[in-house]
């Protein structure tokens, strides 16, 4: 591309960005908000009034919802890779397989370079974490809109900016940790993994801290209308896209880590 | 009892169904399948690797025996150099043995031939010289009948 094309471009870019940040100013005096900032900030925390009903059974959180959409997005995918990739896979990886035996090699080297005695199940559970806390928190920058009990439109959060998966999530990673400690020495195993008695708390809060940071941010700039503009791009990515992999790789680490701490064979000591 | 964060114990154990869905899902549509490939692709090429290695030890093993045969013809064909030599020699001392033994043999029966003729031309001389002394009597008888006739 030319110097003037580019620069042509470029000058048509920041027209359209002025134009549309005008057009905000103008029109954001109209519109009329139902919650206060301080309402939507402690909704997001709390979730006391925004709830979701669950096919019409019970109302929950709208994370709740979004951890189920995930699921179901993230196991209608694998079930199209399982079926129309994997039985094509090549000894010469292609560019999509070589990122899907990254992605499993990362999780598996994960496993076994912190719990080098037993890592079958670890790298498994690690897998599927660091899978659903990556997507999970992708999952907010797409904004779906979910109806709230009330009638109002709510777009769909992070599973994890939930304290309920959060604590989920903490707490599920804490019993294979003990799991690992009881199959790799029984009761010592579980002496070892009791002795860290606040990890289920450190990591469910660790996680949802991380998370909802990122969804109180988020929350902040979409609800006025003149942060709209530029500042989202710079927000999405600090707040999402690197706390998914950051998260991602906290949790999946630390749960490898102890993991192969108390599942690791002692010898007995001679007398 | 109202927990502090609205923390709702249903909604932590629908959030542990969900993971667990999601987990087994997981494990059995991706995790398994493409770790199985990544190990059975691994096991190819160790198992090429392992040929690799394999194929080489036997050269290597045949180099030495080659070179151990080698060195044994080496030894053989001067053992059978020497033995050459040796065998040479004797037959030559043989042959020159049997050639003197030939020459004496014929140096013998020459002297003896010789012998044997010169007697026999002694004999023929003696019977010569009788058979002319005996004509010359004869004549000498003749001569003188005559005369006397």
């Amino acid at each position: 591309m030319g110097k003037k094309k580019r620069a042509t471009a470029l000058a048509i870019w920041l027209c359209v960005v002025l134009i549309l940040l005008v057009c905000g100013l103008v029109t954001g005096g109209s519109t009329v908000k139902h919650e206060s900032i301080k309402e939507v900030m402690r909704d997001a925390v709390l979730h006391e009034s925004n709830k979701i009903s669950l096919l019409g059974i019970v109302d929950v959180n709208p994370a709740l919802i979004s951890a189920f959409t995930v699921t179901g997005i993230v196991l209608f995918i694998a079930a199209c890779i399982r079926i129309f990739v994997i039985p094509k896979f090549q000894y010469v990886p292609g560019k999509f397989q070589l990122l899907l035996e990254q992605m499993v090699g990362f999780f598996d080297n994960l496993a076994r370079t912190n719990s080098p005695h037993r890592n079958k199940f670890l790298g498994a559970y690690v897998f599927a974490a660091g899978v659903y806390i990556f997507i999970g928190t992708l999952f907010e920058l797409f904004g779906l809109q979910g109806i709230t009990t009330e009638g109002m439109s709510i777009a769909l959060p992070a599973p994890l900016s939930d304290i309920n998966a959060a604590i989920s999530l903490g707490c599920l990673s804490y019993l294979v940790i003990l799991s690992g400690g009881i199959a790799g020495n029984g009761l010592r195993g579980v002496g070892n993994t009791l002795k860290d008695f606040s990890l289920p708390i450190s990591m469910s809060f660790r996680l949802f801290g991380a998370l909802l940071s990122g969804l109180l941010v988020t929350e902040l700039v979409y609800y006025y209308i003149q942060l709209s503009f530029i500042l989202p791009v710079v927000v999405g990515i600090m707040f999402t896209l690197l706390h998914a992999l950051i998260q991602t790789y906290v949790l999946t680490m630390l749960t490898a880590l102890f993991y192969g701490e108390v599942s690791e064979p002692h010898e007995k000591t001679k007398k | 009892m109202n927990i502090p964060l609205n923390i709702d114990w249903q909604q932590i154990l629908l959030h542990l169904f969900n993971f667990a869905i999601l987990a087994g899902g997981l494990y059995f549509l991706l995790y398994k399948p493409v770790k199985n490939f990544m190990d059975q692709r691994l096991a190819y090429y160790a198992g090429m690797e392992k040929e690799a290695t394999d194929k080489i030890e036997q050269a290597k093993a045949k180099e030495q025996e080659y070179q151990k045969l080698l060195e044994g013809a080496d030894k053989e064909i001067s053992q059978k150099k020497e033995q050459a030599s040796k065998d040479a020699k004797k037959m030559a001392e043989t042959i020159v043995e049997d050639a003197n033994k030939q020459r004496d043999h014929i140096l013998a029966e020459a002297h003896k031939a010789a012998e044997h003729e010169k007697e026999k031309m002694i004999q023929d001389a003696k019977e010569e010289i009788v058979g002319l002394a005996m004509a010359a009597t004869v004549k000498m008888l003749h001569g003188e009948a005559v005369s006397h006739e």
